[in-house]
């Protein structure tokens, strides 16, 4: 019951019975810029101190899966687009490369670099999103964003002549892409990543050891090992509380097997931790872009899509590293053009999921600090 | 908790060289980018041109459609309706297209028509300014029409794609 200045008056501060603490509830979005999309956040507090936290979600509710029993399996590539918006080629991926181990189908070399570089030029641009809203999230308003987006920018022209849209590509064939790689990619992906590398140890200098950043994002949010393995963390998030797993390395699919690269780790697992393991990440993304137009070998890796793709009866789970961590793809086949069933694993909805554990007891400008550096997105939380 | 009060002379001075620190690299790199080259374009005046398979509006060449209706089958939600009879010219047998329109409201830009497309009648253009005043400007425009988009965008003239 709120107090009157009667209350006030009367209160005898000797006596402790006479002090009423009361729990707040703020309601944290669905419109609010830190909540990154629509999500909304029930946070209840003591003063400044978050007590405790729940996400609501389902305001981006567009019910994929059920459109997908609806599609036939080359119409259903363009709704992954919308689920990680961030990283569609590496949605599109995820999805062709099920349906692919579903109809036994081979794909020729080319296509399986190309798929390589551009999913891997993904994950920079999604990491690089990430960085900069963290920071934006922080209070750094809007430079280190948009100097993250200028970067940014360079992929997503390479990806605009590559298959003529910014945003959903819908690149990824089943079988194959969609273009080859036009000419002179080869030395605007070697440009960019001599510029970004130079950038990279810019941000640092910037950000990453920045004296304000650290004192923000340093033992803020820490996720414990083995917190993380039973919530089912996974990716960037998972790496940065010292598991060094990533699919790439443990079930190497595409040819991720033949390129040199290492999994950075983090150590103590704080919101600090997981931005560096990104910009780390950055770096492999690299090094692996770099092996692989090394060896791209000669051949055509588009296919044609009017082949109606009839799969036989039986159920087919393949996971793949995205940006944001494990997406996987549960597809049922009854035998027709259609799927029977479509279920997809989002990475970021696990990661949420870990959010009232981590918020818990820490300030409410902390709260958003730690939401930025899970780096979640709404369109593959609700689908 | 916070040991301000317990921290000694040397960890203070540490602070404050790092924050110094930190403050100088920050205003280097806005120094270096006072003189670097503009990265943004003032939009409404200056426009980029498109790029060459820039997926835009969709738009028909009529005379080169076969009426295979593939495109109809291939697109994912709907946007394209299509419908034909058949006529006798010369006594032959011979399709006509009674109604092709597209619903801009539905299309979501993926662009498998314009891949599937056996003819390439059927291609996406160059267009991205399409806001309109009323929404049953945007519902069924007809692609038989070769002023189709002119209440869009005033300098929308019928162009086959390159």
């Amino acid at each position: 019951m709120p107090m009157t200045n009667f209350d006030i008056k009367n209160i005898d501060p000797e006596k402790e019975d006479n002090l009423s603490f009361e729990e707040l509830i703020v309601n944290m979005g669905p419109q609010h810029p830190s909540t990154h999309g629509v999500l909304y956040l029930e946070l209840t507090l003591d003063g400044e101190v978050v007590l405790d936290c729940r996400p609501h979600i389902g305001y981006l509710h567009r019910s994929c899966e059920k459109i997908a029993e609806n599609r036939t399996y080359v119409q259903f590539i363009p709704f992954t687009d919308r689920l990680d918006y961030l990283a569609s080629m590496n949605n599109n991926l995820g999805y062709v490369l099920t349906v692919e181990k579903l109809l036994n189908l081979q794909v020729n070399e080319r296509a399986q670099y190309i798929r390589v570089i551009i999913a891997e030029l993904n994950r920079v641009a999604s990491h690089l999103i990430s960085a900069g809203t963290l920071a934006q999230d922080l209070g750094a308003y809007a430079t280190p964003l948009f100097y993250c987006f200028r970067d940014r920018e360079k992929i997503v022209e390479l990806f605009d002549t590559l298959c003529g849209s910014r945003l959903t590509y819908n690149y990824m064939r089943i079988g194959g892409v969609k273009n080859d790689l036009p000419p002179g990619a080869d030395t605007s992906i070697k440009s960019f990543i001599k510029y970004e590398r130079e950038k990279l140890k810019e941000y640092d200098d910037l950000l990453t050891y920045n004296a304000i950043f650290l004192s923000r994002t340093k033992k803020v949010g820490i996720l414990k090992k083995e917190v993380a393995i039973n919530y089912s963390i996974t990716g960037p998030n998972l790496r940065a509380s010292g598991v060094p797993w990533d699919l790439r390395k443990e079930e190497p699919y595409l040819v991720y097997d033949r390129f040199n690269f290492d999994v950075p780790v983090g150590e103590a697992g704080d919101a600090w931790d997981r931005f560096k393991v990104r910009l780390e990440e950055i770096e492999q993304s690299f090094r692996i872009i770099e092996q692989a137009l090394g060896g791209i070998p000669e051949g055509n890796p588009t296919v044609k899509i009017n082949k109606v793709y009839k799969p036989a009866a039986g159920e087919v789970y393949l996971r793949t590293e995205n940006p944001k961590g494990e997406l996987g793809f549960y597809i049922v086949s009854d035998g027709t053009t259609k799927p029977y069933r479509n279920k997809i694993r989002s990475p970021s909805f696990s990661n949420l999921a870990v959010l009232p554990e981590l918020v818990r007891g820490v300030n409410i400008s902390d709260a958003v600090c730690v939401l930025g550096s899970l780096d979640i997105v709404m369109g593959e939380i609700d689908r | 908790m916070h040991k301000r009060a317990g921290m000694g002379m040397l960890r203070k001075i540490k602070v404050f060289y790092l924050n110094v620190k930190s403050l100088l690299v920050g205003m280097k790199v806005t120094f270096k980018n006072m003189f670097a080259p503009r990265v943004t374009l003032q939009y409404p005046q200056e426009k980029q041109p498109m790029k060459e398979n820039f997926r835009g509006m969709v738009d028909l060449i009529p005379e080169d459609c076969v009426i295979c209706y593939q495109c109809i089958r291939i697109c994912p939600t709907a946007a394209l309706d299509l419908g034909h009879k058949q006529i006798i010219v010369d006594e032959k047998k011979k399709n006509e297209i009674t109604k092709f329109t597209f619903n801009t409201e539905l299309c979501c830009f993926c662009g498998l028509c314009e891949e599937i497309c056996p003819t390439e009648a059927i291609f996406l253009n160059k267009m991205y300014e399409v806001a309109a005043f009323r929404h049953e400007d945007l519902l069924k425009i007809d692609l038989m029409d070769a002023q189709k988009y002119k209440h869009l965008d005033k300098n929308y003239i019928f162009k086959k794609k390159e």
